[in-house]
């Protein structure tokens, strides 16, 4: 089983926990590094490693403040990783989480809704 | 704020190694901020290290001026009292602060005398004025003056150079200009400034009459982006504009910005642009200028052609197409963030591009959001 993996949030990047022993999943806050790929591949690694054998059910809790354009092409490539978990059998859902009338944030979980795989819920704050 | 004023300003402050300009209210949020972001600036300036101290603490004497006289006035709650104007500025060596805030007009002679004593005392004097006005305060009020303009004297070791300007019945704006050599201690107050303080005065009222808040030019790496987001924040806080249009119009200045310090022509490290935003009529209009290397040039014409002539439905398609893209492009969000701009915008990402030599181009964008 993949170590625990915790990133404490910054002014500019997100606080993430991947806790495969305790079935925490979870992505919150501003996301809107200098260099997106750097920051998001030791998360994209831990996924990698972890769908190899995933959890009976996985739910991942997105609840973003903020984040830019690359971001959220990282975001959907998270998206696609965990995707691959129904291929094993096993489940994943994701619940996006934002605050009433942050149009911003509800468009952006709207629209990854209408292009994943996975059951996907939108829940306002 | 229309495209001319972008050109007259980007003339003016085209040489600049960095300028900051800014014409608004003033909290310590805010004025912290610009502390923040001019000490950054002066630190990515091997020339300019050496002042940071200096400049910092004079910096922060123009801000006590300008919130010391943000009051409420016999009774009278005046909500454009703390709004002023603070500039930094670079220029072929030399290092300027200028600041200007709003002054009751009564207190003007009392004002003028102090800063004529001070610009009467040696620098022996100015120090025993000092040391007598901090034994006892109330010498300020009996023919001596306020500790700050006498400590503005000394660290910069020049004459007060200010100026008084009409506002309305009740105000005048008080104007003040700071200048420091960059390489050796002092500017001589016998040499001729090459950037006057009438200068910086037209500035201001150039940003007034057209409503621009801030103007940047100088390194737009994250440092320098988030001093600028907040203050911008703190503005759109203190308008109440809702919670939507705020975070577009943020969400629009990361993108900008961010393009700027992830695409532009590095020269000598440095990722630099300018930025200007400024409002009107209940619209922001964001304004940006970089260099950006000769072979991006023809692909960021096709793209920003391309979503110039696309709906919303469109836009919204090219963009969810863009981020199922696979492959992780080198120049990484390339493309993705003006579309996602172009969705959020009501005029078409207006852009010039103007080729500077073989091996760079200057682009300028300018959205109305």
């Amino acid at each position: 089983m993949p170590t625990k993996l915790e990133i404490k949030s910054t002014r500019d990047t997100p606080y993430i926990i991947f806790d495969a022993e305790n079935n925490q999943f979870e992505i919150k806050g501003n996301s809107l590094p200098e260099n997106t790929n750097n920051f998001f591949e030791p998360v994209l690694n831990w996924i990698d490693n972890y769908i190899k054998s995933p959890n009976k059910s996985t739910h991942l809790i997105c609840d973003f403040e903020y984040f830019n354009s690359s971001s959220a092409k990282m975001i959907y490539n998270i998206f696609l990783e965990l995707e691959k978990i129904k291929e094993s059998g096993n489940a994943i859902k994701i619940t996006w989480h934002y605050t009433n009338g942050d149009d911003l944030i509800e468009e952006k979980g709207l629209e990854y809704k209408s292009i994943i795989n996975v059951p996907f819920e939108l829940i306002q704050k | 704020m229309n495209i001319d004023t972008t050109f007259w300003f980007f003339d003016r402050i085209s040489e600049d190694n960095l300028c900051l300009l800014y014409n608004g209210s003033f909290s310590d949020e805010i004025t912290n901020k610009l502390i923040e972001l001019s000490e950054y600036n002066i630190l990515n300036n091997a020339s300019l290290t050496k002042m940071k101290k200096k400049a910092s603490f004079l910096m922060a004497e123009c801000f006590q001026n300008i919130v010391r006289h943000g009051e409420i006035i016999d009774g009278e709650e005046i909500d454009y009292v703390d709004e002023g104007f603070f500039l930094t500025k670079n220029w072929q060596g030399i290092y300027y602060i200028t600041s200007g805030n709003l002054v009751e007009k009564h207190k003007i002679p009392e004002l003028k005398r102090q800063l004529e004593k001070v610009n009467s005392l040696s620098k022996e004097e100015l120090k025993q004025l000092y040391r007598d006005v901090l034994a006892n305060q109330e010498i300020s009020e009996k023919g001596g003056a306020g500790l700050g303009l006498i400590e503005m004297a000394r660290k910069s070791g020049q004459k007060l150079d200010y100026f008084f300007q009409d506002f309305d019945d009740k105000f005048s704006f008080f104007y003040n200009q700071i200048v420091l050599k960059s390489m050796e201690e002092v500017f001589q107050n016998n040499e001729e400034s090459p950037f006057e303080l009438k200068e910086a005065i037209e500035y201001h009222q150039k940003m007034t009459d057209s409503n621009i808040l801030i103007i940047h030019k100088g390194d737009f790496s994250q440092d320098a982006i988030f001093p600028v987001l907040n203050i911008i924040e703190e503005n759109l806080q203190k308008e109440k504009k809702d919670e939507v249009s705020k975070k577009k119009v943020f969400h629009i200045l990361v993108e900008l910005l961010q393009n700027i310090s992830k695409h532009c022509y590095v020269e000598n490290g440095k990722k630099e642009g300018i930025f200007m935003i400024g409002e009107s009529d209940g619209c922001f209009i964001i304004n940006t200028g970089n260099l950006i290397q000769n072979e991006y040039v023809d692909d960021l014409k096709d793209l920003l052609d391309q979503i110039n002539n696309l709906n919303g439905k469109e836009l919204k398609d090219l963009y969810l197409d863009k981020l199922r893209e696979r492959n992780i492009p080198k120049k990484e969000g390339a493309g993705i963030g003006l579309i996602d701009i172009a969705r959020r915008i009501i005029s078409p990402v207006n852009y010039s591009i103007i080729r500077i030599d073989s091996k760079k181009s200057f682009l300028t964008i300018n959205v109305i959001a």
